[in-house]
């Protein structure tokens, strides 16, 4: 497999801030990646600009082998977001929501309700199925939020702290379902979980002050660092600068 | 297809909160038998027209639309306020087909309401004996289509430029500027003088006095009118793409 995504040199900066700095890197075909940092580090800049949601300041970066300065378009037909806020459409029911979003990637509405029958099973949304989202509790929203970028089936996803406001079940199932796509589709996380990102992912990079300061497999990190757990991994390299 | 499918969710949307009904189809029949009744208490000498229902018909269809526009500001509005709009900008979908998304359904409810209001009307005209035919309020309809697009772009426009809270602000100063010197409720021909000129200075009147022409002695005169018409409707929709678009651009830097 190749790479899923390459990032190069990627930029940003607002005004005299710099939100992403060079940002270099590689991430396999069918990998999950995770980025952790503090607030305001660089994670959601950096998904911003990966799904076009952000113009870069400078550097590119290829998903699936499509320039999202030159190729957008195609960078989005191929891939789907979660974004960190809940987004959904209140007015719509769970079952029109996903099938909403599945006719805006282009799917028919038999392929839509195939997919979204899946969804249902996969994310157990029965109970909810009928009901309008802004009748639904946060955290059955937050879910919903999610499911709508799984219906498209996307090459790459991306999950802009998908878990946050979740309960444990609630977040260990859908951690069975982000699993359940390991190799199929690249993943991208951003999460402030560490247990989440250990759980997760194959390879785990750290962001401090929009750098990408280190990445690599959990074993490869606690090599580097000397650090056992995640938590204790995080806190050393950030601290240490 | 992508901004049929964005249309099919803003109308679904609209469709299910209550106030569309009220203000989109109930507000209508309810000022049409409001006026009606007060058009009865009108004596025959004071010649006031403004309230017969060959006049209020059409003029009510046109007050209706400012509905629309209120609505569509409502929507477009709080679109941008939810994240929705950020799962939508990283689609595939392109900027004209949420134009299509939000003007498609908000047209549909504006002839919706149109063929309730002209029903209403046709009504009341058959209790009152006064003679409304069919293809007058046909004609009447059509030559509203402009003055529908360009309050579905105004409200585009207030939706794009300026907050959730200040859009329903700026409708309702268009909607009180349309009754006020559109000519529904009063007459501003008999008024005269700077109010007139002011009238004719903007769209409102036009569009009314168009809507009234085939209830009257024909399509005479009908050039100016639709001239300042289509020219508004253009303007104003020209304006809400481009509002809507550089805000999307802005939202995307």
């Amino acid at each position: 497999m190749g790479y899923g995504i390459e990032i190069s040199n990627l930029r940003k900066e607002f005004g005299s801030h710099v939100a992403v700095d060079n940002l270099t890197l590689n991430i396999n075909e069918g990998e999950i990646f995770a980025f952790l940092g503090v607030n305001g580090a660089g994670k959601t800049t950096t998904i911003r600009m990966l799904t076009g949601l952000t113009e870069p300041t400078s550097g590119d970066a290829r998903v699936l082998g499509h320039s999202i300065r030159n190729e957008l378009d195609r960078v989005k037909e191929i891939g789907n977001l979660s974004p960190q806020e809940t987004s959904v459409a209140p007015g719509l029911t769970v079952k029109e929501n996903l099938l909403f979003i599945a006719g805006i990637y282009g799917l028919s509405r038999e392929e839509g309700l195939k997919r979204a029958e899946e969804i249902k099973d996969g994310f157990e949304l029965h109970e909810v199925w009928d009901k309008r989202a802004k009748t639904l509790s946060g955290g059955w929203q937050r879910k919903v939020s999610i499911a709508m970028a799984l219906i498209t089936e996307p090459k790459i996803l991306y999950l802009d702290e998908p878990t946050l406001g979740l309960d444990v079940l609630a977040r260990r199932e859908l951690w069975r379902v982000i699993e359940g796509l390991k190799g199929k589709t690249t993943i991208v996380l951003t999460t402030h979980y560490m247990e989440e990102a250990e759980a997760l992912s194959d390879r785990i990079g750290i962001m401090v002050k929009g750098r990408l300061v280190t990445e690599g497999t959990l074993t490869e990190l606690r090599e580097r660092t000397g650090k056992d757990r995640l938590e204790d991994i995080f806190v050393s390299v950030v601290e240490a600068l | 297809m992508k901004g049929l499918t964005f249309a099919g969710r803003v109308g679904k949307e609209i469709m299910r909160d209550p106030l569309s009904y009220i203000f989109c189809i109930g507000f209508p029949v309810i000022m049409l038998i409001i006026m009606s009744i007060i058009d009865s208490s009108i004596p025959a000498q004071a010649n006031m027209t403004v309230f017969h229902i060959e006049n209020l018909a059409p003029g009510i269809a046109y007050f209706g639309l400012t509905f629309v526009m209120l609505f569509t500001s409502i929507q477009v509005s709080k679109d941008r306020t939810t994240a929705l709009l950020l799962r939508l900008y990283a689609s595939p979908m392109k900027p004209y087909e949420y134009m299509v998304g939000y003007t498609v359904p908000v047209c549909v409810l504006g002839i919706a309401q149109m063929l309730i209001c002209f029903t209403a009307s046709y009504l009341v005209a058959l209790m009152r004996g006064v003679s409304f035919s069919l293809p007058s309020i046909l004609l009447s309809m059509f030559l509203l289509v402009p003055s529908m697009l360009m309050f579905v772009g105004t409200g585009i426009l207030f939706g794009s430029a300026v907050s959730e809270k200040a859009a329903p602000g700026m409708c309702s100063i268009i909607i009180s500027a349309v009754g006020m010197i559109g000519g529904i409720w009063m007459d501003v021909d008999g008024i005269g003088g700077t109010i007139k000129k002011v009238a004719e200075m903007l769209p409102f009147y036009h569009g009314v006095k168009l809507s009234r022409l085939p209830f009257g002695d024909g399509l005479q005169g009908a050039g100016v009118h639709l001239l300042w018409t289509y020219a508004f409707a253009i303007i104003f929709y020209v304006l809400a793409v481009r509002v809507f678009t550089s805000k999307m651009k802005k939202d995307l830097k």
